[in-house]
This record gives C-alpha cells, structure tokens and sequence, in this order.
C-alpha cells in the first residue's frame, strides 16, 4: 500500500466525496436536524410525539380490536416477521431442489426474474394475481370451491397479499446466494456423510444448512434492509390502503411530505426508519469496521 | 429412480409458482379486454394480437414511447457517471493509505442501508434552489451520488484481489500513477465494471422514489413513473397495463440475460462485501 | 454599440411578450378537444398561446415553492378550486372581480374561487355526476321500473338480486378511489340535504354529527345487505355492468362516451335528491405573470366563448348560461338537461383536496368492503379534515 500525495486524493477521491457529501450525508443530517424543529424554528420534540401517537403510526384500537389497520411501524414489524423467514426458507428449498431438477436452470432463471423486474411493475403483478376476476390465486381457490375477492381490496388481508407477493418477487435474490453458497461446498462432504448413513434430510440440516450459514447472514441482513424500505410495491399495488391497512413507514413519510407538506412530521418517520435499518445493518458495519 | 422423480415433481410445482404468473401477464397483454372478463387462463374465444403494446406504447396520458427513451438517457448516464467516479475512488481506496480511510468505508456501508426517505426532503428542497427540480441533469446526479459508494465498495475489492506487481513493474518503467490507473488497473478491470454496471443500469431503470419526487412534467416522466399513471385515474385496462409492464421490466431482464454470468457475479459482490 | 443593445433589448421585450402560456391538466384525446378552443382565441386577438399538461398533484408540487420565489410558469393555470382559494389567501393570484359577470354562469359555479366575495378565478366547463346509469333493454328485459321513492329504490335493488347469474345489483367502480366517493357524495347530498355538502366543505360540519351518520346510514344500510359489488376495476367493472353482470352503475357523465351504445343508457338521481356534483375546471391567473393584461383577455374567453367550443367537442357541461342545448352533441343533452332542474354542488373531496382527499378515498375503500366499521371511518374523516 503506498503513501498518498495530495493530488493523487483530489483526483481520484475528492469526486466521490463531494457527491456523497453534498447529496447523501448533507441531507441525512439536515432531515435530522428537521424532525427536531418547528415550523417557527423552535427545538422540539413536538414532531416525535406528533408521529409516535399518531393512529397512522400505531394504532391503539386496531391493535386492541384485532383489526387492520394496527399502524405503519406495526405493518413493518409483521412484513419482516413473515417475509424474513420465509425468503430465507424458500430460497434455500428452491436453491437444493431446482439444482435437482430437469430444466431447473430455466425456472431458476424465472424466479431470478422477480427480482430483476423493476418493483414498480411487482406491484402490479401481486394486483394482478390477487384479483378476483382475472387473479390467478382465486382462479386456484376457485378449483377448491373457495369464496374468491380481491385480496388487496380487504383490510384484513391486503397487507399479507402484500407480502406473500413480496415473497415471490425477492426470493430470486435469497435463491441465487444460496445456489452459488451450494457450488462452494464440496461433494465429498456428503459422501462421506452417506457412507456413515446419513439420509439427505440429516445431509441437509447437518452439512447444507451450518455451511451455508455465512450466507443466510448476509440474505437476512439484505432482506431486513429491503423490509423496511418497502415502497414501490405498496404504492402502486394499494397506496396504502384501504383505510390505511397495508401503510408502511416509508409511504407515510412520503404523504407527510409531499402530500401534507409537513416537514417536520415525515423527517421524524424518515428518522426512525433510519434507525431501524441501521439497525439491521449491524453486522455489515461491525465486517467493514474489522477490515484492515 | 422414484426419488429423482419426486425431486422434480417438487421442483416444477415450485418452479409453475413462479412460471404461472408470468405467463398470465403475458396472455392477458396479447389478448383483447372483452377475453379476460373471466380470466386469462379461459380460452374459449381466443384472438392474440399485439394491439395492447401498440396502445401502451402509444397511450393518451403516459406513452411508453417516451418514457422508454427517457429511462435508457436518464439510466445510461447515472451508469457511466458513477461507474468512472467509483472506480479511481475504488482503485484509491485499495492502493493507498491514508488518514479517516475507515470513516469514509463506513460512511459507505450507511449508505448502503440508508433509506431515500431520510434525504428525501432536503434534497427536494436542494434541487428547487439550483433549479434542478423536474431536470434530468438533477436526476442523474441524484443517482451518481447514490450509486457511487456501492460501486466504490465493489471496485476497490475487486482491485484488493488484483496482484499490484504489474503496476509496480510500470512504475519501474517510470509511469506516473496516473498513467498506471488508466493503462494498467482500469482495462484489467473491466470485467467488474461490467458486474457493477449491469447492476446500476437495471437499478436505475428500475428506480421510482427519486423519480416521484424530481420529475413533474408528463412528457419527461420515467418508464416507471408511467405504469401508476396507466392504472390510475382515468382508465384502467389490464392489457395495456400487461403489456406496458412486459416492456418496462424487459429491459432489465434482457440485460440479466446478455450479462448473465456478470449480474450474478455483481449480485453477489454487491451483498458479501 | 448602444442602439445594438437597445434593439436587442426591444427585441427580447417583444419575443418574451409573444406567447402565453396555459397549464392544463388534459392529455391525450382530451387535449386534442380543448386545442381548438385556443386556437379560436389566437384567431381572434392574435396572441400566440402554448399549452404545457401538467396534472394537478404535480402542480401542487411545484406552484407553491415557484410563487414563494415569486415566479409563475404559466400565465393561466388550470387548477383545483381550493388550491386557488388557498393561494388567494397568500395574495399569490390575480383579482379577477369584475372581468366577468357572476349572473352568467349557473349558480354557486363560483363559489370554489370566491374569497370575502371577490373572485380569484374563472370556472370552465366540466362533469356531472347524475346518478345510477342502466341499460335501458336490461331493464326492460327483466320488467324493471325506475324508482320514484327511496323504498321502491329499495324493492328494486331487492329485485333485482333475485335475478340470477348477476354479481351484484350496483357495480362498485375502484381504481384510485373517486368512483366510491362520488357514490357516497351522492347520498350525502340526497339524504342530508345539498347545504351538507358545503358545510362539509367549509368544516362547519363534522362527520361525526348526526346528519352526515344519517346519511352515511343509507348509503351503509345497502351495503351491508350486499347491494354493491365488490369493488373493481372501475373500466373493468364498467364492461361487467354492460355485459349485464351488473345492472346499474354510478359514473359520471363521461359514461356517454364509453359504451357502445349510447342510446341504451338511462341514468337517474336516489329519490329526493336536490343536488347533483358538479366537477367544473377552474383556472387563475398566477400575480408573477408577465403579461397579465393578455392573460386577462384569455381567462375571460375561455370562461365565456370558450365554452361554448369546448362543450361541442362533447364530454363536457357548460358553467357558462349562454351555452344553449343546441351547441352539445346529441349524447350529452340528457345530462345538461337534469343539471337544469338541480342545485349545482362542488365535487366534496376535490374541494378539500389535499390529505383529506387521499384519506377520504382509501377509508371508503375500507366502508365498502367493511361497512361496519363506520364509526371508525368518521373519526378518521373528522381526524384529517384540514383546521
């Protein structure tokens, strides 16, 4: 590693920091500095306890009637606590099985699509596949004589239409890391394994998964960090709605600020949304922090 | 044998999960409205055509045919911008020394995880004093500066992995540094500006919040921008809206598909720092 | 050297002076019929206009940090109504009190632009929302009667869920969320009387009072016995209406150009209704304008003689009283002609805009799928109606 002069900094770095500087850092902080102040310029915590009791946020009488909507930081939490697990479980299947199965690249490759498609356009794939008339899962729930509707039209299930589509478009990303995780294991693991009698289940849960676990950390940390920045999906696919039963933090930062046009109230959102995914981000900090 | 068959028989219906939806779009965009009254799979008149592209692609209140154009500038530049940026900040980073080297990895790595929400707001407000607002000079900058610290990250350990003797032997020549960078380290490589650019190109196509909130007039919206507007106030018809989302997400699909081997190789990158 | 940079300076003065710039929220095919209504204008006074679309969601982006800076981008702006009172207030838009006579347009048109009894805008023509539209061969076909009462309006729909292979007797149009709130407008017009809508509008009136529960009531009582169809689509529901999966709709007067045939539609109001929603486009003129005598000269044509060639490019029902049945095509009669036995209301939630408008649309959404919860939905209503 070599010692730096001034101009070597000025011109490879100096680019870089200035953009970074003027368009990501300058504002982070400047939208903290927001969510402190009133629109007279007074420090406060008004902002805080605005957002924190507001219905939109958490929702007393939902929660306490059981019924959507339970507010924005509550949807969130049940995003993540269904779509975590579940992408991580069903990338790890689709990774072990479709390496098995004839033309599995192919329908790799179609599950990799989810992912590549712009969230905008998934959105209106889980409208799409949730409508009652042309969807295709009550086209399904029809062949078991089921009572179809539009999923995302109903507060008690928009939200979780919302996420099992989510499920199916980002498990492609889950899939993809564990396929290649699956290259670098080596083959005389599980011959070894087999010639002392394991079964493929036992093979799985004992050489697959604690090998793969570098992996998993990494999809949980990127998923986390996906969860909590959920927008495009929602806004195209229900705003929000109805009656607010599928909002999630992000959106309702978007409508303090650019709809309600109070400052104050969406940098409070953006901060706590903030705090979560650095939350999440622990352990991609604490890698680059033990780098040399 | 029985084994092996019921592995695949898992695997398809897996795999039809994913398949199904698909292939319904893609029906309901080559059939007329009057044939999806009862669904796409229902095949008892059956009249493709490519009637709803053309409709999408020349749509009253958001034609494609614009907006297609718009994203390939708007992506194309916050692809090669960032990608030259990065990459000198990249090779910096992974060939010298010097003081706050870890601050600037970790503000890297925060921005990362950062949500757009957080800078939303002031950068609106930002954009509205230099008269950037609705620009698309202001878009791509907004992009350049987000796409920058990933492909800075990427780049520099890309070039960690690269022996530095080549550039020493140069330097023994009597290269300058600069030389070196755009001789030497910059061709050896393109292989991971091509991961990187992949993935920045089908990012920033696919992008829609910075979009939302920088760019107003109709004739210079997004692709993206567009496909809300097609569902929105006035006409909603789930063929022109199919095949309006065929040709937005295809873009970035044929470009997974060209690159392949280079989109999964930066997909992975990008996550295992 | 300084007679060089005096013509120049002529000459910019005259180049800048030379076109006027109109914002309006049509594209498209809309576009296409509002273009000769400038074009007769330019004829007429020899002033060159451009017209730029712009939607009003992303104007109410865009306008308000413009004026602070005290620049426009157009020198006549189509745009909501209480964003123009709203801006009025600011002392951000031009006085247009005397530029026309308020006797010449249907009462109340004004209303929306009007701030302490002066007017800050003009109103153009614009939308009416009648009621329930049937086909005419449905209801002959299944024996069925235009109601007179709200209990035959009642027995009707009762009537008509009998009849089989339909989804629902009145088909609920979604997508954004207006199809459902015109819905519910109506009947709060029909059974709380046309003053409820204004006093809605003016936060005289909470949701939560019994009047608007009264009426709510109603609309909530059909729901809850499924006289409403799930909502869908509403170009969708739309085509399943037509097809006879439903047997009535209610739309506004575009309806007339969306089906295939016109002349089997009939339309009528609920029982007792006084009012109908008129959506009428408002358009002011911006104080930082360059040239607001000519911007004045425009308003005024397209508030008066405009109208009159909008209105025969069809879809559209005059403000303007001078407007006579003959300028309309053939379709849109029928509407102008319920308009004239009706009190002309503001579009509710087009009115209030803003938040509301947004929370109005989505709770709605929740009332049709869940109509129990009303309770819930006024409060909510109550919660972000702007103070």
């Amino acid at each position: 590693m070599r010692r730096s002069k001034l101009s070597h900094f000025l011109f490879f770095m100096l680019p870089a920091l200035i953009l970074i500087g003027t368009f990501v850092v300058y504002p982070s902080l400047r939208t903290i500095l927001l969510s402190f102040f009133d629109e007279d310029g007074h420090l406060t915590l008004k902002n805080y306890v605005k957002v924190l009791s507001s219905r939109d946020t958490i929702n007393k009488e939902g929660i306490a009637r059981g019924e959507f909507p339970l507010g924005t930081l509550l949807h969130n939490a049940i995003w993540i606590a269904l779509h975590l697990p579940l992408t991580i479980i069903m990338g790890l299947i689709l990774a072990v099985i479709l390496r098995k199965t004839w033309g599995g690249n192919l329908l790799k490759t179609f599950v990799f699509f989810g992912m590549v498609m712009p969230m905008i356009v998934g959105g209106v794939m889980i409208n799409f596949m949730f409508d009652a008339n042309v969807g295709v899962v009550n086209a399904f729930l029809r062949l078991f004589g089921l009572q179809v509707k539009t999923w995302t039209a109903h507060p008690e299930t928009a939200l979780f239409s919302l996420i099992l589509g989510s499920v199916w478009l980002w498990t492609g990303f889950s899939m993809t890391l564990y396929s290649a995780g699956l290259e670098t294991i080596p083959k005389d693991f599980y011959e070894a394994a087999a010639i002392d009698g394991a079964g493929p289940f036992v093979q799985f849960f004992k050489i697959t998964v604690p090998l793969l676990k570098p992996i998993t950390v990494v999809v949980a940390t990127m998923t986390l960090l996906w969860d909590l920045k959920i927008f495009d999906i929602v806004y195209v696919a229900t705003q929000g709605g109805p009656g607010g039963a599928s909002n999630v933090l992000a959106i309702q930062m978007y409508n303090y600020a650019f709809i309600e046009f109070d400052y104050g109230k969406a940098a409070v959102v953006a901060v706590l949304l903030t705090v979560f995914t650095m939350i999440a981000a622990i352990p991609l900090i604490r890698s680059v922090g033990e780098e040399k | 044998m029985s084994k092996k068959l019921v592995v695949n028989i898992i695997g398809w219906i897996f795999g039809l999960v994913w398949l199904v939806p698909f292939m319904g779009v893609f029906m309901t965009a080559i059939r007329p409205m009057d044939e999806l009254l009862n669904g796409w799979w229902d095949f008892s008149s059956f009249h493709p055509s490519f009637n709803n592209f053309y409709q999408a692609w020349n749509h009253p209140t958001a034609p494609l045919s614009r907006g297609i154009p718009n994203s390939l500038i708007v992506a194309t530049s916050a692809t090669v911008l960032p990608l030259v940026i990065a990459t000198m900040a990249g090779y910096y980073l992974a060939r010298y020394r010097f003081p706050l080297k870890k601050l600037v990895y970790i503000v890297v790595v925060i921005t990362l995880a950062l949500p757009l929400q957080m800078v939303a707001i002031p950068l609106y407000e930002m954009l509205l004093k230099m008269n950037l607002l609705d620009s698309y000079i202001g878009l791509i900058l907004l992009h350049t500066a987000w796409g920058t610290p990933w492909i800075t990250f990427f780049m520099r350990n890309f070039f960690t992995t690269l022996p530095p003797q080549i550039e020493e032997a140069a330097r023994i020549d009597g290269a300058s540094d600069f030389k070196i960078f755009f001789k030497i380290a910059f061709p050896l490589s393109l292989p991971a500006i091509g991961s990187a650019a992949a993935l920045q190109f089908t990012w920033v196509w696919s992008s829609f919040f910075l979009e939302l909130i920088t760019i107003y007039t109709p004739e210079r919206f997004l692709a993206t921008q567009r496909i809300p507007l097609m569902r929105g106030v006035y006409h909603v018809d789930w063929g022109v809206l199919s095949a309006a989302a065929i040709m937005v997400m295809m873009v970035p699909i044929l470009v997974y598909l060209l690159l392949q081997k280079y989109y999964i190789r930066g997909m992975i990158g990008w996550s295992m720092k | 050297m300084k007679k060089l940079a005096f013509v120049a300076l002529l000459l910019v003065a005259v180049l800048s002076f030379s076109k006027l710039v109109v914002i309006g929220p049509w594209a498209g095919a809309e576009q296409e019929k509002f273009m000769p209504v400038l074009k007769a204008f330019e004829e007429k006074y020899g002033i060159e206009v451009e017209y730029k679309v712009y939607r009003g969601s992303d104007l109410l982006k865009t306008l308000p940090a413009q004026f602070k800076a005290k620049r426009a981008m157009a020198d006549v702006i189509f745009m909501w109504g209480w964003f123009i009172q709203d801006q009025a207030k600011k002392g951000n838009v031009v006085d247009l009190t005397g530029l026309i006579d308020e006797n010449d347009f249907i009462p109340g048109a004004l209303d929306a632009v009007k701030v302490n009894g002066k007017i800050y805008g003009i109103v153009y023509t614009g939308k009416v929302k009648p009621g329930f539209w049937y086909r005419k061969s449905f209801f002959k076909k299944h024996g069925l009667q235009v109601p007179r009462t709200w209990y035959e309006f009642k027995a009707l729909l009762e009537e008509i869920k009998k009849i089989p292979g339909l989804k629902a007797p009145i088909a609920s149009g979604d997508g954004v969320g207006w199809p459902l709130s015109d819905v519910t407008e109506h009947f709060l017009i029909t059974f709380g009387g046309p003053w409820v809508d204004r006093d809605l509008i003016e936060g005289n009136l909470k949701w939560e009072s019994n009047t608007v529960r009264y009426a709510m009531g109603k609309l909530v009582e059909l729901l809850k016995a499924g006289y409403f169809g799930e909502p869908t689509e509403w170009t969708m529901a739309l085509k399943q209406w037509w097809n006879g999966e439903y047997a009535l709709y209610f739309m506004g007067s575009w309806i007339t150009g969306m089906v295939d045939d016109p002349e089997d539609l009939g339309v009528f109001a609920l029982p007792g209704a006084k009012g109908v929603v008129f959506a009428a486009d408002y358009a002011f003129i911006p104080k930082y304008s360059k040239h607001i005598e000519e911007a004045k000269k425009l308003i005024k044509f397209l508030a008066t003689e405009g109208q009159v060639i909008q209105v025969k490019q069809g879809g559209h029902i005059a403000t303007y009283k001078k407007v006579s049945l003959s300028d309309y095509p053939v379709v849109d009669r029928e509407v102008a002609k319920i308009l004239q036995g009706m009190e002309a209301m503001p579009d509710l939630d087009d009115t209030v805009g803003g938040v509301f408008q947004k929370t109005f649309w989505d709770q709605l959404k929740l009332l049709w799928v869940n109509p129990d919860r009303l309770d819930e939905v006024l409060e909510v209503l109550d919660e972000k109606m702007p103070k």
